[in-house]
């Protein structure tokens, strides 16, 4: 399969209380636009990826919203929801829809706007992407339910808090050079140590911001992308999508394991590359926890072994495989819905050899997203390959 | 005749100074209590009574009634004691019914449950209050929560419930007017009203079984104010009797549960033959009763929870103040 | 988290007491919310059981930043408590010192006030003590 990258977009992610969703929509959408050479009028379908603007925005119906402000209309447009796997989802079905073969052009926007309401509303509302009628009833939150997943990793393998700090190191250390990303400091061990608890064993430094954002991709048949060699020719080699279990209560670190393990395989085989063959990743960690476990599941490294790469360099930009040089979550914030597409976004920056200076590996040629939503709910695995004229 | 076989009761962890509140009010004299006992905030008289009850009933899941006394319900217009029935998975066939009034209802359900009894076998009697008063006054009603819990059978239990006396007048000492949310209250009333229903009924409990008031190891009295426990005095009790059996001055005042917590603090106390004189007062009314042990029951070392776990002033206002607006 | 009054009737009553599901294919008991699906053989035949209370704390965190309705409670333990009847369970554990909770600990169930509706409505359900008759 290859699916063509025709433009990409994305609009800073921090608090932008100027903003709204439809601000961040538009201004996203518009950028992928731009850089596809394409007006409104061509895109054929719009996918808007977005979690919570009932809860956060007193909105709904976001896909119909968009397509009338982005100046799509009449084609069609639907809003698509799974959760923190929202912006996955919707290029899943971006490129659902080109392998089709119903549509050439399409276009799939990710935003969230979390940051008109105070903190604890705006918790209670992502509270709901896990079951916060019945589970979360009991006192959990997001963060506390990864935490319980966190205390659990360190106890099975035996790891001290310190082995895991070292994850937040290096996000952060790129988050830094990313001039588009929320939290823009370095930070130590130790001041990770230091900073404040969240949830027992997660301090503030291992989760990440509330973050307003938008990310749009066009995506276009392989044929209309090889006909424009002048553009940069990455396409989309695989897109594979699993549920796990809804409830922290169940989930288990095999379960984590396979949420991403089972879809990756796939993917590896639709690409057909290998884990070995990636050069860059952008692996969803919301929560630091989320980063090894991610590793251990796209088969980076054994399980119980995800977190040395953070400590040994082998994650970071030299090492054998870049994960999360755009800082991750942890620096860009977790803006629900567009999330899964602005990891799709910087991946394919780095493909394109066009990332900021500071965080630009060498040359890469294949990468991978790899996202997840609700408590252990949604995997979402892509493979993008920079192929150059045949 | 009824006994009582197993008994619990339940007094939250958290102890606030009551100087400490006294002092952030502006309020002069010496803080008449200790500290209050402050249930945390997700308890109220419904939680503290299923904890009493529970330990009262143990495995003992089918008592014919359940008799619930609470001045503060967290709901009106349903029974507490259908649903600490439900919470405590008693029997279908367990029939609730809930006692209120005054602060000495507990005595009234005690008089139920002996007439209760012989035709339903074994009833539950619970009594639990967190006790309503806002700001300053609680510095005045020594507002506090706590619970106590009491399973009556015909026989076989460690303690008779004996004969009764009761003393009654018209008076207004501590009232509410219908739906207002916190009583009205005129203390020195309260204290020479409590006096004078008290030494009457005690008086009349001696008249009717021929036993000297001098003659009760025990007194275990409803305390919603240490003045009230010194006008016993007046009324012949001595300090003796009183002596395990006094906490307003330390943890304030219980409400209904009052005289239950009373009771309870008296029961690690006692030997086969004693005999325990439980008196109740609400509202110019009062009951004096005579409690003969059959036999000590096991201690539940109530006293050693009195001194609890201080709480600052902050923590309780943020535990009172919210309550104030919603349910309790 | 708001939920209706009628929302409240409709789950109510069973939260006054501690339950799980029993599956009838695998004899498997699933948290009390697995009403429709056996996550452990996909069975769809599944019956209330009465929990005893009593289990071991398996796993815990320590919250600091409450939802709306634990406000005030914080910082609270939430821990996973495998029951002895072998289900895992999410729930608080109250009235102890943070360094008195630790995985292996045996705790047992109380009642205790969960939270508000917005209609005025009072949520009761099970929060965990640690189990004082445990020796522990």
């Amino acid at each position: 399969m290859r699916v063509g990258v025709l433009g990409i977009g994305k609009t800073p992610h921090k608090i932008q209380h100027s903003k709204s969703l439809r601000d961040l929509i538009v201004e996203a959408g518009r950028g992928a636009l731009a850089d596809a050479g394409v007006s409104p009028s061509d895109i054929q379908m719009l996918y808007v990826g977005n979690v919570g603007s009932v809860g956060f925005n007193y909105e709904n119906s976001t896909g119909l919203m968009a397509a009338h402000h982005l100046g799509v209309v009449p084609a069609g447009a639907v809003r698509v929801e799974a959760a923190c796997g929202t912006g996955a989802w919707a290029l899943h079905l971006g490129v659902v829809a080109i392998t089709s073969g119903l549509y050439d052009t399409v276009m799939v926007v990710g935003a969230e706007k979390m940051n008109d309401l105070a903190t604890v509303e705006a918790t209670s509302i992502i509270a709901q992407a896990a079951d916060s009628k019945e589970e979360y009833f009991s006192g959990l939150t997001f963060p506390s339910g990864v935490a319980l997943t966190a205390r659990k990793y360190m106890q099975v393998y035996g790891l001290t808090e310190e082995d895991l700090a070292h994850t937040a190191v290096k996000n952060h250390h790129y988050g830094a050079r990313n001039p588009y990303a929320h939290l823009r400091f370095e930070c130590t061990v130790e001041e990770v140590m230091k900073s404040a608890k969240v949830a027992d064993p997660l301090k503030l430094y291992e989760v990440c911001p509330m973050t307003d954002a938008g990310s749009a991709l066009v995506l276009c048949r392989e044929e209309i992308l090889r006909d424009q060699p002048d553009k940069p020719q990455v396409y989309v080699t695989a897109s594979q999508m699993a549920t796990g279990t809804w409830y922290a209560s169940t989930d288990t670190l095999e379960d984590a394991y396979r949420l991403f393990n089972e879809p990756a395989k796939r993917a590896y085989a639709m690409s057909g590359v290998t884990a070995d063959d990636i050069d860059v990743a952008e692996i969803y960690n919301s929560f630091s926890i989320q980063e090894p476990l991610g590793i251990e599941g796209l088969g980076f490294a054994a399980p119980g072994e995800g977190w040395r790469g953070a400590e040994d360099g082998s994650t970071w930009m030299d090492g054998k495989v870049a994960v999360n040089l755009s800082g991750g979550l942890l620096c860009k914030g977790h803006p629900l819905g567009a999330t899964g597409a602005t990891q799709a976004v910087d991946i394919i920056e780095q493909l394109r050899g066009t990332a900021p200076e500071g965080i630009q590996s060498q040359d890469p040629e294949i990468g991978i997203t790899a996202c997840r939503g609700g408590p252990g709910a949604v995997g979402a695995i892509h493979i993008y390959q920079r192929i150059e004229g045949e | 005749m009824a006994e009582i076989s197993r008994y619990g009761a339940y007094l939250p962890k958290y102890r606030v100074s009551l100087g400490d509140v006294q002092k952030f009010f502006g309020r002069p004299g010496r803080p008449r209590s200790r500290t209050l006992s402050i249930p945390a905030l997700d308890e109220d008289a419904l939680t503290m009574a299923y904890e009493a009850a529970d330990q009262a009933l143990g495995d003992h899941r089918a008592p014919g009634a359940i008799i619930a006394v609470s001045l503060s319900p967290p709901f009106g217009l349903r029974k507490l004691s259908a649903t600490l029935a439900r919470a405590l998975g008693l029997s279908e066939e367990t029939v609730p019914y809930d006692i209120s009034g005054h602060p000495g209802s507990l005595s009234d359900a005690f008089a139920l449950a002996e007439s209760l009894v012989v035709s339903v076998g074994s009833v539950l009697v619970v009594a639990s209050d967190y006790v309503v008063s806002f700001d300053e006054r609680v510095c005045d009603t020594l507002a506090a929560g706590g619970a106590a819990a009491f399973l009556i059978t015909e026989s076989g239990g460690f303690a008779r419930l004996g004969a009764s006396s009761r003393f009654s007048e018209e008076i207004y000492d501590v009232w509410f007017l219908a739906r207002e949310r916190e009583p009205r209250y005129r203390l020195e009333v309260l204290f020479d009203a409590s006096l004078k229903a008290t030494s009457q009924a005690i008086k009349g409990l001696e008249k009717t079984s021929g036993e000297p008031t001098a003659t009760y190891r025990h007194v275990a009295a409803s305390q919603p104010h240490p003045q009230v426990l010194r006008g016993l005095g007046k009324a012949g009790v001595s300090g003796d009797q009183l002596a395990h059996t006094s906490f307003v001055g330390e943890i304030g005042n219980l409400g209904t549960a009052s005289l239950g917590v009373a009771l309870a603090l008296s029961f690690d106390h006692v030997v086969a033959g004693e005999r325990v004189l439980a008196v109740s007062y609400g509202a110019g009314e009062a009951v004096a009763q005579a409690i003969e042990i059959i036999s000590p029951p096991p201690a539940l070392g109530l006293e050693d929870k009195i001194p609890g776990e201080a709480i600052d002033l902050g923590t309780y206002y943020l535990w009172t103040r919210g309550r104030q607006a919603e349910p309790h | 988290m708001t939920v209706s009054a009628i929302e409240f009737s409709r789950l109510g009553p069973p939260k006054l007491r501690l339950y799980g599901m029993r599956c009838a294919t695998c004899d498997v008991i699933s948290p009390w919310w697995e009403k429709f699906h056996c996550y452990k053989c996909g069975g769809d035949d599944l019956t209330e059981v009465f929990l005893d209370g009593r289990g071991t704390l398996t796993n815990y965190t320590v919250v600091y930043y409450p939802p709306r309705d634990f406000l005030g409670q914080e910082p609270y333990v939430v821990g996973h408590i495998t029951m002895d009847e072998g289900v895992l369970l999410p729930a608080p554990v109250v009235d102890t010192a943070l360094e008195d909770v630790q995985v292996g600990t045996r705790v047992k169930a109380t009642l205790r006030r969960m939270k508000l509706g917005h209609e005025g409505d009072i949520y009761y359900s099970q929060k965990f003590v640690i189990d004082e008759d445990a020796g522990q």
